[in-house]
């Protein structure tokens, strides 16, 4: 009976303290270790930061809202797509007007596209958002405009302009502005996750008649879920651009898709953290592995899919979880 | 007169763009057919079908070219070497997965990046070119129309194999099985049905067919170490065209897209692939299951 255990003594009940830990290693990883990095891990961590906030954002849709989409990249690139135009084309530098542009094809990539597919679900959803995220990999491979002279994609970006603060980039400075605006997404999107309208993603996940039947409508939440994430994941496709100075056809299309994907099962989806934890797995096993073996690369990857889906169904971030929630109760005994 | 040649010119270059595009829809129906079977019938959304396609390709090169054996022991040994994988994939793995979509996603695209990194392995990342049988590597001549033996070849192919599985899947016992199943699996088990069984020897049988395919399709398309993904992004096209489990949707479907490709190749060179996109889009706006999909 659980009544008659030993109670923990009260903080250590509540958590106030050991629920830091995990926070406060956090900081310490994102914040101080970053500076003492080599200039080349500085940008591994900032691939990683990037990948995370893609990660999370397909993890509104999936994790909580339960749509498995194939074509989450759609928005990635529309972002990326926009600020490496605006560079290429007209000359515009500004992060704020990238930023803001960016954002807004990425939504309104989404929101169009969302009117398509959310009139299918299961399978079908998973087919159309391939089909669409396709599409949009064969517009930026065929259209000229898309294209730097003599190539697929846009090439030699570089780090935004910032306007009324003048910066001289270095790969950690660019590091700390990717991190703020990850820490702020973050911080969005567990609002979002944890307001009414979380949970209501949440019920629709486990039972959209049921919801339907309580009177919610599922649809408009769906929607709205489906344009917040492909917003963020835009946000996440403008740093990528600025990151790694080009912009391809592929960063449409299916093999991108499956990024956020693998990082949200492997981590553990239905929560933000999961996905960061599968963000870092892949960004630092790829950076690792292309040093050590870089032609069997992809076999250690699929093998950590494969792996990970047999052995650590929850993800590796629920079970991390777990167990610092077991550690955190012997802990309290004492 | 000038205008009447140019016109007969015309119709010719419509007619032959037409045959290349039905011969390689038929590529395209070997391959969707497998896996759209599969996602129906047993709701596995297999995404290392067009890995297994590639597998039986480079299976059917080292066969037919590195040993200079026959082209139908190679196209029989690939289907073979294909199913193997297949068989394995199944057995060690999706076995445990049923009834989770996401988690075969995951699985399968996993299968991809390790299937295709072994073939490289062993197979290196050359390009093979396209082989066939010597005695298909002649024209057919038809109505003042000559055309490559081979591909005529793989359209009676894809016609026989069409027939072949709808045959298996509407009028025989084990077609029952599998649409019962398919309708209501706990029903059909309840009959004293081994499902298992069943779903065991459709997994082979389709990765059978996309093994059989790859070397049936290196006549047009030759093999190469991006065809994993190639041909599983050609195959979910057809798919969504044709409608998911179905054989009459993965054939016509196939015989469709390949068709505007080839046109769409010929008349409007500068929008590859794109022409094959805009007409899935239109198809799943008008319909969103397919053509002939299931309700699913």
């Amino acid at each position: 009976m659980a009544e008659s255990r030993p109670e923990p003594r009260r903080w250590f009940r509540h958590g106030q303290l050991i629920q830091f830990i995990p926070l406060l290693s956090a900081g310490i990883v994102l914040i101080v270790l970053p500076v003492f990095l080599p200039s080349h891990l500085q940008i591994v961590m900032t691939k990683f930061l990037i990948f995370a906030l893609f990660a999370i954002s397909f993890d509104l849709i999936f994790g909580y809202a339960g749509l498995l989409s194939l074509g989450h990249a759609a928005y990635f690139g529309a972002g990326g797509y926009t600020v490496a135009v605006l560079m290429l084309r007209y000359d515009i530098n500004s992060f704020w007007i990238g930023v803001l542009l960016g954002l807004f094809s990425a939504a309104l990539v989404a929101a169009l596209f969302g009117l398509i597919v959310l009139r299918v679900s299961g399978l079908y959803f998973l087919l159309l958002t391939f089909a669409l995220g396709q599409l949009l990999y064969s517009v930026a491979w065929n259209w000229k405009w898309l294209n730097s002279p003599g190539m697929q994609g846009i090439a030699g970006l570089s780090f935004p302009d910032l306007g009324f603060l003048p910066v001289s980039w270095n790969n950690l400075n660019f590091y700390y502005f990717v991190l703020l605006f990850f820490a702020l997404s973050y911080f969005i999107l567990r609002k979002i996750t944890n307001s009414p309208f979380g949970h209501a993603l949440v019920g629709i996940r486990e039972g959209e008649a049921r919801m339907q039947s309580l009177g919610y409508h599922t649809w408009l939440y769906k929607y709205l879920a489906f344009v917040i994430a492909g917003t963020f994941a835009g946000l996440a496709g403008i740093f990528f651009a600025y990151h790694n100075r080009m912009i391809a056809p592929g960063h449409f299309g299916v093999t991108t898709s499956f990024l956020p994907m693998a990082m949200a099962i492997i981590g553990g989806s239905g929560t933000l953290f999961g996905p960061v934890i599968g963000a870092a797995m892949i960004v630092f096993v790829e950076y690792f592995a292309s040093i050590v073996t870089p032609d069997r690369w992809p076999l250690i990857l699929g093998s950590i899919f494969v792996l990970s889906i047999m052995y650590v169904r929850d993800g590796i971030g629920v079970y991390l979880s777990r167990l610092g929630k077991k550690v955190s109760y012997l802990w309290g005994k004492h | 007169m000038l205008k009447k040649v140019r016109g007969a010119y015309l119709v010719e270059a419509i007619l032959l763009n037409l045959l290349n595009g039905i011969s390689y829809g038929m590529v395209l129906f070997l391959i969707a057919s497998g896996m759209s079977i599969v996602m129906g019938i047993m709701g596995i959304t297999n995404l290392a079908h067009g890995a297994l396609y590639m597998v039986g390709a480079y299976v059917g090169w080292t066969i037919a070219v590195q040993y200079d054996l026959s082209f139908w022991l190679a196209a029989l040994l690939g289907g073979l070497g294909a199913g193997l994988v297949g068989f394995l994939i199944e057995r060690g793995f999706l076995r445990h997965l049923y009834k989770q979509p996401n988690e075969q996603v995951l699985l399968t695209f996993g299968f991809v990046y390790v299937l295709t990194n072994l073939c490289i392995w062993v197979w290196g990342g050359r390009f093979r070119t396209q082989f066939t049988d010597p005695a298909l590597a002649g024209f057919v001549n038809f109505a003042g129309l000559s055309y490559p033996a081979a591909r005529v070849e793989i359209i009676l192919i894809g016609l026989v194999l069409a027939a072949g599985l709808w045959w298996l899947q509407e009028k025989t016992r084990i077609g029952a099985i599998v649409r019962a199943g398919m309708d209501d699996k706990e029903m059909t088990m309840g009959l004293g049905i081994n499902l298992e069984r069943v779903a065991m020897l459709v997994f082979f049988l389709a990765s059978f067919i996309a093994g059989f395919a790859g070397v049936i399709g290196a006549q047009l398309l030759g093999v190469n170490s991006m065809m994993g993904t190639d041909m599983l992004l050609l195959a979910l096209i057809v798919i969504i065209v044709g409608g998911v489990g179905s054989i009459q949707g993965a054939l016509f479907g196939g015989i469709l897209i390949g068709v505007v490709d080839a046109l769409g190749k010929a008349f409007f060179p500068g929008l590859a692939m794109f022409t094959m996109y805009l007409a899935m889009i239109i198809i799943l706006l008008v319909k969103p299951s397919g053509l002939m999909g299931r309700e699913l």
